[in-house]
């Protein structure tokens, strides 16, 4: 799956950062990033959880 | 003329869930709750519930149905004094006064705090260590969140912030069901009010803080003066007690979970899993209300446009349906999902800033104390929205 953060809708709270810390991390602007855009295998499932657990429905999964 | 078949109507419960009794634990009446219905009727309330997880984020989520523009108070007075908060607003309106506390709590300038807090947990925790027994929430969970909150907002430092805080926790019971409490918590509401329109100023408030950049956007014609006040008096009740009771709620679970506070000290890295699960447990904001725009459906039940309905945060976060084993306090289990911080548009927007207060203060806890113990009975407070401690006796060594 590839994963992306709407910019425009994230706030910044981190939860996907909490979530599934192999794929998310906080940025030095301390927003949320996406550190492993193309996710496989173990990691999907927290991910998905990051996807649905975002307040601002920011994460994309395509 | 048609004979459309009637919608059967939501199972009832008569039972006063706001009573002093219920309020020390709500638990085994939520289940109840849960049990009759994915939407039950408060006969005494006239009010519809949803206290289950999926039917209360999905109405969290879904603010064109479940409107917060009539208010989200369970009394028609804190819906009319609360006409100008951000709670009481929907989108489109909602968006620009939110901008303006997106703006100033935004994650990225509040995380630039967070070497301070570290630095003023510490110094707390060592305190607390000489002494050895303190109370829980008077020496400890109410120490950080009030300075920090009370400099953020803006107020200067000095009795008023005392006064605020007193006040800040009224303005709960301000919020709940109409009854003794909430007719007793009018004069106090409106002291609050009254003080800070006299005394929260421009001139008196902390430079760059939160209620300048209202003042400001005020000034520049953006939202009325007003507004303005009511958004420092929504930053500062809703920022206080809520932070102060998360604090409270994790440590009593962790001082009467010894394996769980046991395993935050060899991983404190857990920390954060450990905060959302104490909030998880004992959500400091246990309800609010929406107003359905349109009929909707749950379940069976059929629930008329213009309906007040009643959701339980603190419900949902121990509905069995969606955490297994619900009344476990479990450092591990890391609910992300929890509907504590409220949910989409009308997400918490401290939530970064409590988080970080919380991790500060039970990080400094978990690298000085090797135990901590109740050293005595604690005393819950009884209020109508919030749950909390009152006084918590804690020993640490």
């Amino acid at each position: 799956m590839h994963v992306e953060i709407d910019h425009v809708l994230c706030v910044g709270y981190g939860v996907c950062v909490q979530s599934a810390p192999e794929v998310f991390a906080i940025n030095d602007d301390g927003e949320s990033a996406v550190t492993r855009p193309d996710v496989d295998g173990e990691l999907e499932s927290v991910t998905r959880l990051a996807e649905v657990s975002c307040p601002m429905q920011a994460v994309r999964i395509s | 003329m048609t004979t459309a078949k009637a919608s059967p109507a939501a199972p009832e419960a008569e039972f006063d869930l706001f009573s002093g009794e219920v309020l020390l634990d709500p638990f085994p009446y939520y289940r109840e709750l849960r049990d009759l219905g994915p939407v039950v009727y408060l006969t005494r309330y006239d009010l519809y519930g949803l206290f289950r997880y999926d039917q209360v984020r999905g109405a969290l989520s879904d603010w064109e149905t479940f409107s917060s523009a009539q208010g989200v108070a369970l009394n028609p007075i804190a819906n009319a004094a609360w006409q100008n908060s951000i709670l009481c607003m929907d989108p489109p309106k909602h968006r620009t006064i939110r901008k303006v506390f997106d703006d100033a709590l935004r994650p990225k300038y509040i995380r630039q705090v967070a070497g301070d807090l570290e630095q003023q947990a510490e110094a707390l925790v060592d305190e607390l260590m000489e002494r050895g027994e303190f109370d829980g929430v008077q020496d400890f969970a109410q120490r950080l969140p009030v300075n920090v909150v009370m400099d953020l907002v803006g107020f200067p430092r000095d009795e008023g912030r005392d006064k605020i805080l007193g006040w800040a926790i009224n303005s709960f019971n301000f919020g709940g069901p109409p009854g003794e409490r909430q007719t007793a918590s009018l004069p106090i509401a409106q002291a609050q009010l009254e003080y800070l329109l006299t005394n929260a100023r421009p001139e008196n408030l902390l430079p760059d803080s939160f209620g300048q950049i209202v003042y400001a956007a005020a000034d520049r014609g953006e939202i009325s003066s007003e507004e303005a006040v009511t958004m420092m008096l929504g930053y500062a009740n809703a920022g206080l007690d809520t932070t102060i009771n998360a604090v409270g709620s994790v440590l009593w679970l962790l001082a009467t979970n010894p394996d769980q506070w046991q395993a935050i000290c060899q991983d404190p890295k857990l920390i954060p899993s450990a905060f959302l699960e104490g909030i998880r447990m004992e959500s400091p904001a246990q309800f609010f209300s929406r107003v359905t725009t349109r009929d909707v459906e749950i379940g069976e039940t059929t629930i008329p446009a213009g309906s007040r309905v009643l959701h339980s945060y603190g419900s949902a976060n121990r509905d069995e349906r969606h955490y297994p084993e619900p009344d476990r306090f479990d450092v591990r289990r890391n609910p992300v999902d929890t509907v504590a911080f409220d949910w989409g548009v009308h997400t918490c927007p401290g939530r970064t800033l409590a988080s970080m207060e919380g991790h500060a203060l039970l990080g400094a806890l978990a690298r000085r104390a090797s135990t901590i113990q109740p050293a005595g009975e604690p005393t819950r407070i009884v209020n109508s929205i919030t749950r909390g401690w009152h006084t918590l006796p804690l020993r640490i060594s």
